[in-house]
């Protein structure tokens, strides 16, 4: 049931991003490029980060 | 009797700039760092790692004094609009009022809710919980610029909304012209990542700082990391964006952009230089030792390269007819506010469009009366009223290419930044390391620039096309000005001064809880000044 239920949830958050997508997206295309830009901004700058931790070598006394 | 008051006008514009550049000094950092605090919260919400957490507090505590400081600033203003420019509120208030009054509501107390939840809220919500706070803070402070940007937009493109002869000023006509106003929307994106910009420049500077003394080292990586490729990939959109924002200008405001371009002439296409650097002679209508690059101009504000863009002379040459156009509109206005006839009101809707050139005319007309001036004397007065229609030419110029190149700066060194922190070389790179700290003031001024090019480019409009800035102000003595100028001085350089202590202070503290190198000395007394590293 809590399965069926986030799945429905989850479902509206994806029904919903459409409507604004499809509704933004034609009125006002610089506001949708702007939430779409700013995701993007976020998830790369914290793969760099993530990446950081991945890179081989790094410790304490390490070169940054 | 004269009802305009020259001095009262300027000292009026005076302090309106200066408190909101003061104003401005906080805003992009607001903008920008709230969205780092909310990629470092995510990438601790994903891979559970402490220092994701460490930073996101300390990057928070230097948020927390430049927003307090900031909303300190910004509600004055607000109230200046009523205080100073009341014949502006009242002939543009039903348009602007609406998204001030959104902002207020909406933004600012869903900033100011959920900022205190998110310093708060680190041990009594969940991860997700208080991610999910930090990302409304971020929205927050964004929606609360963007209601602003929605408001300046209107003054700059009015969309949305019309003059009723009846009531005497602009009547809203549509919240979704007001809101999709293509000047709000490049405007809001423009400013915005202009903020992510000074905010990674902040915290990219900062970790440099810790870098070159050898000081949380691996802290210091992780947040410069994060804020150079935040500020490359935000570089480059803040110039795609201000492209937009030129391009509109083309478009709705002719004057303003031949005045950023020092373009006194139609240009010729596709050969018109962009001018480098040159020296704007207002007075003579003439640049002075030009400096320029053949073959740029054309396609970079047109996008093509056979549109020519017109020269400021021309643009005066093709006011002279809507002047006295718009002479003909006030009188008919003021006939009507008389008779109501519909005679009066046909003869003011025909002529309805040249209203704002006809009300500049007001300061070269006898006795500051447009309806007054005899049939002999229009053409005289159409004649000087003609270069009032251009912005200080100087003041536009260069304070578009000092953004400009600062960005160009700006783009240059996050580039480098990332590349070296990739690759993992950036303690070898100490002068790069010394010109990121150095940099941190230079994205903020950066920002004022844009906005002195967008303000003092509208001029001599405060509602562009309807409202001339000298019709706008209210009627106090100059005394009463120049006093509440110094106060204003006054207090918002002990709100300076305050911020510059604080994020001194607790900068050169560094982080409270540093996971990775939980014995790193505080370096108590160390001056921000001081390049030697403490430990190697």
């Amino acid at each position: 049931m809590t399965k069926l239920l986030r799945l429905a949830g989850l479902a509206v958050v994806l029904v919903v991003s459409l409507l604004f997508a499809v509704f933004v997206g034609d009125q006002g295309p610089w506001y949708f490029a702007w939430v779409i830009g700013t995701v993007m901004i976020i998830l790369i700058s914290g793969a760099g980060a993530i990446m950081l931790d991945a890179q081989s070598g790094v410790s304490a006394d390490g070169e940054i | 009797m004269e009802f305009i008051n020259p001095d009262v006008v300027d000292l009026s514009r005076f302090q309106f700039a200066l408190t909101a550049l003061y104003h401005f000094m906080f805003v992009p950092l607001t903008l920008g760092l709230t969205f780092m605090l909310a990629a470092m919260e995510t990438v601790y919400v994903v891979t559970g790692r402490q220092i994701y957490r460490d930073m996101a507090q300390f990057w928070g505590k230097l948020f927390g004094i430049n927003f307090a400081i900031g909303v300190a600033t910004g509600i004055t203003m607000e109230f200046e609009f009523g205080t100073n420019w009341s014949m502006y509120s009242h002939f543009f208030g039903d348009m602007f009022g609406t998204p001030l009054a959104i902002e207020g509501l909406m933004a600012f107390f869903m900033e100011s809710t959920f900022v205190g939840l998110m310093f708060f809220g680190w041990d009594r919500l969940s991860k997700q919980a208080h991610l999910a706070i930090t990302y409304l803070v971020a929205l927050g402070s964004n929606l609360s610029a963007l209601w602003i940007l929605i408001a300046n937009a209107g003054m700059n493109m009015p969309e949305g909304a019309h003059f009723d002869p009846e009531t005497m000023r602009m009547q809203f006509e549509s919240f979704v012209d007001l809101v999709f106003n293509p000047d709000a929307q490049a405007k809001f994106v423009h400013t915005s990542v202009a903020g992510y910009v000074s905010a990674a420049m902040f915290v990219m500077g900062i970790s440099a700082f810790y870098l070159l003394r050898g000081q949380h080292r691996q802290f210091a990586a992780r947040s410069f990391r994060m804020a150079a490729l935040f500020g490359i990939i935000s570089t480059v959109a803040v110039i795609t964006l201000g492209d937009v924002l030129g391009r509109l200008d083309y478009e709705k405001q002719p004057t303003k952009i031949a005045a950023i371009e020092g373009l006194w002439h139609t240009s010729n296409p596709p050969f018109e230089p962009w001018i480098v650097a040159a020296l704007p002679d207002d007075a003579r209508q003439e640049n002075h030792y030009e400096i320029g690059v053949p073959l740029v101009l054309t396609p970079l504000i047109t996008h093509t390269f056979n549109q020519p863009i017109t020269g400021m002379h021309e643009l005066e040459d093709e006011a002279g007819p809507r002047i006295r156009s718009g002479i003909d509109a006030v009188a008919a206005l003021r006939r009507y506010g008389v008779t109501h006839s519909s005679m009066d009101l046909a003869q003011f809707t025909a002529h309805e469009q040249d209203m704002g050139y006809g009300l500049l005319a007001t300061r070269h007309a006898p006795g500051q009366d447009v309806t007054a001036i005899p049939a002999d004397q229009i053409d005289d007065v159409v004649r000087a009223t003609q270069p009032d229609i251009l912005p200080n030419v100087f003041v536009t110029f260069w304070s578009f290419r000092l953004m400009v190149f600062l960005s160009l700066w700006f783009f240059a060194l996050f580039a480098i930044s990332a590349y070296l922190s990739l690759k993992r070389r950036l303690e070898r790179s100490r002068l790069l390391l010394k010109l990121c700290m150095w940099s941190i003031p230079l994205p903020i001024l950066a920002t004022e620039f844009g906005w002195i090019t967008a303000e003092a480019g509208r001029q001599p409009w405060t509602v562009f096309g309807w409202l001339p800035t000298f019709l706008s102000a209210s009627s106090h003595g100059v005394s009463y000005m120049v006093f509440s100028l110094i106060g204003f001085v006054l207090l918002y350089s002990v709100f300076i001064a305050a911020e510059l202590y604080l994020m001194f202070k607790f900068a050169r503290l560094g982080p409270e809880h540093d996971s990775m190198e939980p014995h790193a000395p505080a370096a108590p007394g160390a001056s921000a000044f001081d390049m030697r590293p403490m430990a190697s």
